[in-house]
Formats: C-alpha cells, sequence, structure tokens
C-alpha cells in the first residue's frame, strides 16, 4: 500500500512534468487528492486497522492517522478544485509567472505526499522528516507569488518551524537514548512505545514531551510559536492558506497527540496535561485578543485558526474519554469552516485585489455566493447551529466547566471575542456599499464555486448528523490512544 | 623547620633576583620585533641600583600615604613570594601557600599604588589609579575565579599542594583542561602586568596609561622600589603559570643538584615565556578602553566553564 | 598515543571552544569571517566524533563524522559563501546588537540554566558525563536561538540556524546514535532547508526579477515551460 502511494504520487508529479495545459496538470493533482481520500474511505469501511507496513514496521495505518488523513485530503481535493480558476486569475494580474505555475503544482502534489506520509509513518523520527518537508514545501508555495512581502513571510516560517523543531530533535534523541537504556534496544516506534511506555522514566518522558511540545507546537501555531502563522497564512495565495490552516496545524496537532498519548500513560501524564492547558489558554488569549484590531481578512482568518488551536490543544490536555472524542470532531469541523473563510477571502481577494478591509465596496453584490459562503464560515467558526462546529465545542466547553470554572469563563471570554470581532470585522466588510463605484465584477470560475459550495453543505450535514462510521472511528482512536 | 627556613631565603632572593632579568627579556623582545638594537638584557638591574641608590623626592603636598606605599608595596611583594615556591616545595609545610591569600597580598599592594596616585593630588595619578580601580573591580572577580577553578581542579586552595601535585608526571594528560585555565591566566598575567592590549608600560604621557600613571610622582628609591615590587608581581604570576603548566625539572625536594637544575630550568622556561609575552604584546595593538572588559570576560568564560566540568563534569 | 583517559576531558575542551565559538557568532559582524567561525565550529564538532570514536571504534561515529566534514565543513559554508558573493553584503549591521561582554554572561547564563535543569535528571542519567556534555550541547542551540532573534540579517539567521543545528549533533552524538539512515534524511532535509533558505536571502536582497530568473533553473529542473 505504500508502494502504491508512491507510486501514485510519483506518476501524478511524472505526469504534470509532461501534460502541457493547466487543465489536465490540474485534473491529475485533483485525482491525487481523490485517491487519498478514496484510500482513507476504504480503509475506514473495509480495512481491519491498525495495519503496518515494511518488516521493521515503519509504516502504518490505525484509526487516528486515517481519520486525519481524510480531512486532510478532502481539504486538499477543494483546494485543487478551487485552485485552477484562482491561478487563472492570478497569472492574468502578473502575480504569478506562467512559468512557475508547474512548480506551483508539483510542490502542491509533494506537499500532500509528505502530509499523507507524516499520517502514515509509524516513528516518531520519521514523522519529524515529513513534518519538515512540509515546511519545506509550504514554503515554496508561499514564495512563488510575485511579491517581496511573500519572501519574509517564507522566510519568516521556515526559521520558526524549523528552528523550533530542530528542539523537537533533541526531545526524539533523549527519548530514543532513554527507551535503549530502559527497553534494551532504542525505539521510536510508536506502536512499540504506546506498548511499553509506563518502562520510560517518568522524568525523561517530562522532558522530552517538553521539547517535542516546541516544535510540533511551532507547526501547529502554539503560542509563542505562532508568530508566523498570520504572515504566511495572509501572504499566501487563498487555496494554500486554506491548506496551511486546515491541513499543516493539524499535522502539528496530530503528533502532539501521538506523543501525549505516550507520555500520559507514565506517572509525568499530569505535568504534560498541565503544559498542554497552560499552553492552550496562552494561545485562545493571545489569538483572540490580536483578532480584535484586524485589518486584513486572512489574517483575521488566520488569528481565528490559532484561537482554535488553543481550544483544541486545551481539550487534548484535559484527557477525559469525551473531551478527545470531541477534540477529533473539532478538529474535522473548524477545518472545513477554515478552509472555507479562505476560499471566500480568496474570491474577494481576486475581486478587490488586496486582503485590506478599505478596498472592499459592494461585495454582496458583487459576489453573491461568497458573501453566503463568508456568513456561513463565521457562524459556522463561532460555533453556532445547525453547523458541525455546533455540537464539539458545546461539549469541550462542557468538559472545560466539569475541571474548572474560572477556565470555563476565560475560554467563554476569549470565544466572545473572538465572535464579536468577526461580527465587527464582516458587518463593517459587508456594510461598505458605495453605488458609484465602477469596480468591474471578478467571474468566479464553475469549479471555484463548486468547491465553495460543497464546503458549505460538507459543513451543514456534518452539523445535522454525524456519520456512525466517522464516529465509530473517532471512538476508536480513544480506545486506541488508551484515553 | 630547617628546610623551611632555607626554602623562604632562596625563594625570596630568587624571586628578587630573576625578576628585573625577566623584565629586561620582555623589553630586549619588543626591541628585536620593532627593529632595534634594544637595552642590554642586564639594563633593568643597572637601573634598579641607580635608582635605589639616589634620593627621593616628594611632592609637598602629600601625605605619609606616598612614603609608606613603596615599602608596602616591596613587602607585601616578598611576602607573596613566600607563598610562591619557584624553585622547589618543602615537604610537608601548609605554613604558606594559601592561594586567596597571596592574592589579597597582590591587591593590597595595588591598593596602595592607587592610594599613592591619588596623594600628590595630580592629574595623571588621580587619572591612573581611577582608571586601575575600575578596571580591577571587573577583573578581581576574574582572578579569583579562576584561582578558584584551580583549587577545584587539585582539590586544594594550598599552592604547595597544587605545585606538587602538577609537577606528577603527566598533569597534562589527565587533565587537559588545565589548557582553558592556563589561557585564562595568561589573559590576567597581561592585564596585571600592564602589558599592551590593556596598559601601555613604555610611555608616560599617553592618555591610554595606568599602571605608569599612578607611579608617576615617585622618585629615586621610591621609584626603584615600586618597579621592583611591579617586577617580582610578574615573576610571581609567569611562575604559577610555569611551574602548572610545564612543570618539567621543578624539584619537589631539597638538594643542592635537584635545585641548581631547577633554577636553570626555570630561568630557561620563564624566558620562554617572556619571549611569549613580548612578541604577544608586539603583534597585538592597544585595545580601546572600553572594549577591555571583553578580554576579561573572555577569562572569566573559560574559568567559569572550567569549574562547571571540573566540578559536576 | 594519549592514554585513553583524556579523551573525554579532550571532549570537554572541544566543547567548551564550540560554545565560545558561538559567543563570537552573536557578536562578529563580518559575514564571510562569520562562515568562517561556523566552518570552524563544525571541524570541532568532526573532531569531537573522530575522539568519540577512537576508543570503542564504532563505525558509525566514523560515518557520522566523515558526513559532517563533507556537509558541514565543505558543502554548506561554500553555498552560504557562495550567496554572499552574489549579494554583496559584507557587514551585518542592522541588528539588535549584544555587546560582546552581554553575549559571554548571557551565555554564561544560559549554560547556567540549562545545566540547573538537565541536572534534575541525574537520577535517572547512565553516564554522569553526559550532564555536561549535553547541557553544553542545549545551550549551544539556545544560543543559536538567540542569533536568530537578534539578528535581522538572513545569511547570519541561516548561520544561527546552522549552530542549533550543530547543538542537535552534538547531542545525538553524546547521547545515542540514530539510525543512520535516518541521519541522512535528515541531513538531506537540511541541506534542502538551507538551499531553499539562500535563495530566499538572494530574494530579499535583489529585485523580484533577478530573484525569479534565480529561481528558473529549480522550475527547469521540476519541467516547468520555457
Amino acid at each position: 500500500m505504500m508502494l502504491l502511494s508512491i507510486l501514485v504520487g510519483v506518476s501524478a508529479i511524472l505526469l504534470i512534468i509532461f501534460l502541457r495545459s493547466n487543465k489536465s496538470i490540474n485534473l491529475v493533482s485533483l485525482l491525487h487528492a481523490l485517491y487519498y481520500a478514496g484510500l482513507s474511505i476504504y480503509q475506514m469501511y473495509a480495512g481491519s486497522l491498525p495495519q503496518y507496513y515494511l518488516e521493521n514496521k515503519y509504516f502504518f495505518i490505525d484509526s487516528l492517522g486515517i481519520y486525519e488523513l481524510l480531512i486532510a485530503s478532502v481539504i486538499f481535493f477543494l483546494s485543487i478544485l478551487y485552485l485552477e480558476g484562482y491561478i487563472k486569475s492570478l497569472v492574468e494580474h502578473e502575480e504569478l509567472n506562467p512559468k512557475f505555475v508547474k512548480l506551483f503544482y508539483i510542490c502542491m502534489n509533494l506537499l500532500l505526499m509528505s502530509v499523507a506520509f507524516s499520517f502514515f509513518s509509524n516513528n516518531l523520527a520519521l514523522f519529524w522528516i515529513f513534518l519538515e518537508l512540509t515546511t519545506i514545501f509550504s514554503a515554496i508555495l508561499i514564495v512563488i507569488l510575485n511579491a517581496v512581502e511573500n519572501i519574509y513571510a517564507a522566510l519568516k516560517y521556515l526559521f520558526i518551524a524549523s528552528t523550533c523543531m530542530l528542539f523537537s530533535f533533541v526531545g526524539l534523541i533523549l527519548l530514543y537514548a532513554f527507551t535503549k537504556h530502559n527497553f534494551g534496544a532504542g525505539t521510536l516506534n510508536w506502536s512499540e512505545l504506546m506498548s511499553s511506555a509506563s518502562l520510560i522514566t517518568p522524568r525523561i518522558a517530562a522532558y522530552s514531551f517538553m521539547f517535542i511540545f516546541i516544535g510540533f507546537g511551532a507547526k501547529a501555531a502554539i503560542a509563542p510559536f505562532h508568530t508566523w502563522v498570520p504572515h504566511a497564512h495572509s501572504k499566501a495565495p487563498s487555496a494554500v492558506s486554506a491548506i496551511l490552516s486546515a491541513v499543516i496545524l493539524n499535522v502539528g496537532i496530530y503528533g502532539i497527540i501521538r506523543t501525549f498519548a505516550v507520555v500520559r500513560q507514565t506517572s509525568s501524564g499530569q505535568i504534560a496535561s498541565n503544559m498542554l492547558i497552560i499552553f492552550g489558554f496562552f494561545t485562545l488569549g493571545i489569538a483572540s485578543l490580536s483578532m480584535l484590531q484586524q485589518k486584513n481578512v486572512k489574517k483575521l482568518i488566520a488569528f481565528s485558526s490559532i484561537e482554535h488551536m488553543g481550544t483544541i490543544l486545551i481539550a487534548i490536555g484535559l484527557a477525559t474519554k469525551a473531551s478527545v472524542f470531541w477534540v477529533l470532531i473539532y478538529i474535522m469541523a473548524s477545518a472545513l469552516a477554515k478552509s472555507l473563510l479562505f476560499l471566500c477571502a480568496g474570491i474577494a481577494n481576486r475581486q478587490y485585489m488586496s486582503n485590506d478591509i478599505d478596498s472592499v465596496r459592494n461585495f454582496i453584490k458583487l459576489q453573491p455566493l461568497a458573501s453566503v459562503g463568508i456568513i456561513v464560515g463565521v457562524l459556522a467558526i463561532s460555533g453556532l447551529p445547525p453547523f458541525a462546529l455546533f455540537m464539539p465545542k458545546l461539549l469541550v466547553l462542557i468538559q472545560i466547566s466539569k475541571f474548572s470554572v474560572l477556565m470555563l469563563i476565560i475560554a467563554l471570554l476569549s470565544i466572545l471575542i473572538s465572535t464579536g470581532s468577526f461580527a465587527l470585522f464582516f458587518t463593517k466588510f459587508f456594510s461598505s456599499v458605495d453605488e458609484a463605484s465602477s469596480i468591474h465584477k471578478y467571474n468566479t470560475p464553475a469549479k471555484m464555486k463548486a468547491s465553495i459550495i460543497i464546503l458549505i453543505i460538507l459543513l451543514a450535514l456534518l452539523g445535522i448528523f454525524l456519520p456512525d462510521r466517522l464516529a465509530d472511528i473517532a471512538g476508536n482512536i480513544v480506545a486506541e490512544l488508551k484515553i | 623547620m630547617n628546610e623551611l627556613l632555607i626554602y623562604s631565603v632562596l625563594n625570596i632572593l630568587a624571586v628578587i633576583l630573576i625578576s628585573p632579568f625577566f623584565m629586561g627579556v620582555i623589553k630586549k623582545i619588543k626591541a628585536w620585533c620593532q627593529g632595534r638594537e634594544g637595552q642590554p638584557l642586564l639594563q633593568q638591574y643597572y637601573n634598579l641600583i641607580k635608582l635605589l641608590r639616589k634620593e627621593s623626592v616628594v611632592s609637598s603636598t602629600s601625605s605619609w600615604i606616598t612614603r609608606a606605599t613603596p615599602y608596602v608595596n616591596v613587602a607585601a611583594l616578598i611576602t607573596a613570594a613566600l607563598f610562591v615556591p619557584v624553585l622547589f616545595v618543602p615537604s610537608g609545610s601548609t605554613l604558606f601557600g594559601n592561594l586567596i591569600l597571596m592574592l589579597y597580598l597582590l591587591a593590597l599592594a595595588k591598593f596602595f599604588m592607587a592610594l599613592a596616585g591619588l596623594d600628590a593630588g595630580s592629574t595623571f595619578g588621580g587619572m591612573g589609579s581611577s582608571r586601575e580601580m575600575a578596571f580591577s573591580a571587573i577583573l578581581e572577580p576574574v582572578i579569583i575565579i579562576i584561582f578558584l577553578a584551580l583549587a577545584f581542579m587539585f582539590k586544594t586552595p594550598n599552592l604547595f599542594e597544587i605545585f606538587r601535585q602538577a609537577s606528577a608526571v603527566g598533569i597534562l594528560y589527565a587533565k587537559p583542561l588545565l589548557i582553558l585555565l592556563m589561557v585564562s591566566l595568561f589573559i590576567v598575567l597581561i592585564a596585571e602586568t600592564s602589558r599592551v592590549p590593556v596598559d601601555n608600560p613604555e610611555t608616560h604621557l599617553e592618555l591610554t596609561m595606568i599602571h605608569e600613571g599612578m607611579v608617576l610622582e615617585q622618585s629615586g628609591k621610591y621609584l626603584g622600589m615600586m618597579e621592583l615590587s611591579h617586577a617580582m608581581k610578574q615573576t610571581l604570576l609567569m611562575a604559577v603559570l610555569i611551574n602548572i603548566l610545564v612543570p618539567i625539572g621543578f624539584s619537589t625536594a631539597l638538594s643542592f643538584y635537584s635545585i641548581a637544575i631547577s633554577f636553570a630550568a626555570f630561568m630557561a622556561k620563564g624566558t620562554a615565556l617572556a619571549a611569549v609575552i613580548g612578541i604577544f604584546e608586539s603583534s597585538i595593538a592597544k585595545l580601546r578602553l572600553f572594549r577591555l572588559p571583553v578580554m576579561f570576560m573572555v577569562a572569566f568564560f573559560l574559568a567559569f566553564l572550567t569549574i562547571i566540568l571540573e566540578v559536576y563534569g | 598515543m594519549m592514554p585513553p583517559l583524556a579523551l573525554p576531558e579532550i571532549n570537554k575542551i572541544l566543547l567548551v571552544l564550540i560554545l565560545f565559538l558561538a559567543v563570537l557568532i552573536i557578536t562578529v559582524k563580518d559575514l564571510l569571517f562569520l562562515n568562517f567561525l561556523y566552518r570552524i565550529q563544525s571541524f570541532f564538532i568532526v573532531l569531537v566524533s573522530l575522539a568519540l570514536y577512537a576508543p570503542d571504534r564504532k563505525t558509525s561515529l566514523l560515518a557520522v563524522a566523515s558526513i559532517t566534514l563533507l556537509s558541514k565543513v565543505i558543502i554548506i559554508p561554500s553555498i552560504i559563501k557562495n550567496a554572499q558573493n552574489k549579494l554583496k553584503i559584507k557587514r551585518d549591521v542592522e541588528f539588535h546588537y549584544l555587546t560582546p561582554i552581554s553575549s559571554i554572561l548571557v551565555s554564561i547564563a544560559v549554560f547556567f540554566a540549562v545545566y540547573l535543569s538537565f541536572s534534575r535528571l541525574i537520577t535517572e542519567l547512565p553516564d554522569k558525563t553526559f550532564l555536561i556534555t549535553g547541557s553544553l550541547s542545549v545551550s549551544l542551540m539556545f544560543m543559536g536561538m538567540i542569533i536568530i532573534f537578534t539578528r535581522q540579517q538572513t545569511i547570519t539567521n541561516i548561520i544561527g540556524f546552522l549552530t542549533i543545528e550543530n547543538g542537535v549533533l552534538l547531542f545525538s552524538l553524546f547521547m545515542a546514535e540514530l539510525p543512520l539512515i535516518v541521519e541522512v534524511l535528515i541531513l538531506l532535509d537540511l541541506v534542502m532547508l538551507i538551499v531553499l533558505a539562500s535563495l530566499l536571502a538572494f530574494g530579499i536582497d535583489s529585485n523580484i526579477e533577478e530573484f525569479h530568473k534565480k529561481l528558473q533553473p529549480l522550475s527547469k529542473f521540476l519541467g516547468g515551460q520555457k
């Protein structure tokens, strides 16, 4: 299966190299994303999980990996669907050199592959490598536009993410050395670590978790390592922003969940829990306060995704069965909502050639579908019914309230601030009407519209009912993680 | 007791007699580096003898401090000379050799020198004193840390014991970390003896001078005593460096031959070190006053890490 | 031949010197000299791994030494030097300047803090000398982070990043060798990162057309349209 995935990836890239028209290149990438979506759905329904690949079990598929892969591949699919029209407009306005379209798609496919393989890897060191690869490829996707600010954003991203990742590598080495010391043979295999976690010296577990958390936390946009997020998200092409916030941040969270599940089984579990909760609240507070003053649509959404990462971290830190179950649903719902918002913001960007709120005029009239998308996205991301994020957010908050009322108040306050700033921002956004303005309407291509419509439908559907199989999988994950 | 007495006499005499020679060597090397012939090697002795014969003229505004300082200096340095064996270590004595006391004797001499610089009320003296004290405030802790590191390394604060251990074969093999410490010690040696990157011993009238400013008011016999104590201080610090780093030939027993060999070895090693100092001085430019603490901090860095590595490593 | 007893001690000296080079890297302004310092630092790491190799003759250590020599002493510095020559920037002056004294003091403080936090591990450690070597290498990482925070030039930041990376390498040398294949992969990853970062550094300091011209070979390599 790993072989098949590699084969599919390589042939997709080769096809892109040899194909001429942008349409067919896009189609190949779409199929590539579809392959992973199909694979994960197939494994969910038909496969017996977990499965191991290669003799030394470097790769595996288990419920958590397959669940995350499903989310990632859906987002990739929709973003690539959206990308064709977006790239065309970028090229028309000379924001993207036509020579780089191929490079763009190749990096996109490589990014997809490295994300998928990071979910497949059953080894912390391998996971680390793939996570680092996602940084490299997404940085190329950011830098490819014709603007100096993009280079700054990409450099900031590269430096912060990889510096922090090096710290997490220290944590890996520490863990490896002590498993060597305690188990007899050094291992970074997740399944082995999970099954014999109680053998790890608790203090070492705490130390290595601390180091590992720095790196994965930086990838997951946890404050204070979040500073790259607003720049990278606002400067990247919108489809890439959607992938960055809905997929790449999740890969970081995925790593944190895995290592936390290992550390939790030692007696240092409480320290790790407290650490996650403290960092979660810190992130939540910083992000919601930074949202208030934003003038830039994409920066606003970026800070909102940081805020969600904070909530997710708190819920993981609580480490009850219910909180972990609902946090998984939360991850899926927030990924959909964030990518919807970014894709709609991308249409606004094409309309006004700017992300700044001051340039917006007559948005509802010019882009009715994107307006609906933004409204749905804001409602969904604020956790209002009937959208997908409502239930998980409510239940996560209930879990928090069981833990401490003070924490609930702080969390509610931050959510209030962020929802308020969304409301403030988009009231201004929609109400800036100028009858006299002569802005030409940007004709949104059908494929871009299609991906937005699909996202709206998905958000609404998942809000109304959660497929049994997804719930089963989430339940399996909780069991697998031994929460 | 008898051995200790012989040691005391021999050691003090040796330090007093050798010191001007090393001064002369450094001057000669520097002269060569500048392409000059230079003074004869023994010129320092002639200077000292001439100065000591002369009458001292003391400013009428100065107090007893100016007159007392040369005596205090020479006395402090002679006492300190008891603490640093240059020829041999008497067996089983712990009367002398405490590192801390040795350092404080040097500090006492420095303190009186600074007071004397202020005493006459001349501008240069005051400037020299204030600079000397300002640097001492940074340098003194560094010196203490370095010698503490030395004490930690040999597990004793007694210089006699340290030298005895160092003269055992292969000290550098067993404790290579000493090299770092010796680098710091070299920096201190340069700073304490007012050599080029820190001070300029050649001139009297440059604005950069520190040490020479303080002794500007002294003359005749007093000046001779000040110069002698300065040279002795240099010899003592050099002896610490030499006897730890290259203890070859250093004697731990009292006999005529071994002391003769030890003396010859010390002269040779000291001359070599003096040559190194001379070359170092000629090859480097005077540092700006505010950059000087950097040099001391390097010494501090090395010594501090050595302590941690040695104590906890 | 030295008695084997002294080898760990020599490693300690090398570690102190490596840390001292990091102190210099924080304060030095001349970019070429900075690159040279990095080269020396990496060379010391090669020496450390050779000193570790000498007693038990593990081939993996020899492999690490030779890979490090090849990549960090030769290839990466010359990539950076190349970028510097193209950029025509000789000095890095616009940064939040840590004076030499404060950088020395900061480095001592960092080392001490790391050491204290690591010393809580002492009961767990199989080998007590690791306490010193481990905290020295982790403090080297923090020094690299200070370089990244206090200095603005991209090239300097890259060197700061590489310093952190050296710290990681030292840590892994003393703590445990990972499987060699993983090490090689990581190294490849880093080389890609450095190439990308120096390309981007070029992008910042030249105008955008030149930068894209520069990017073109990459695109051609990946099959971009002419």
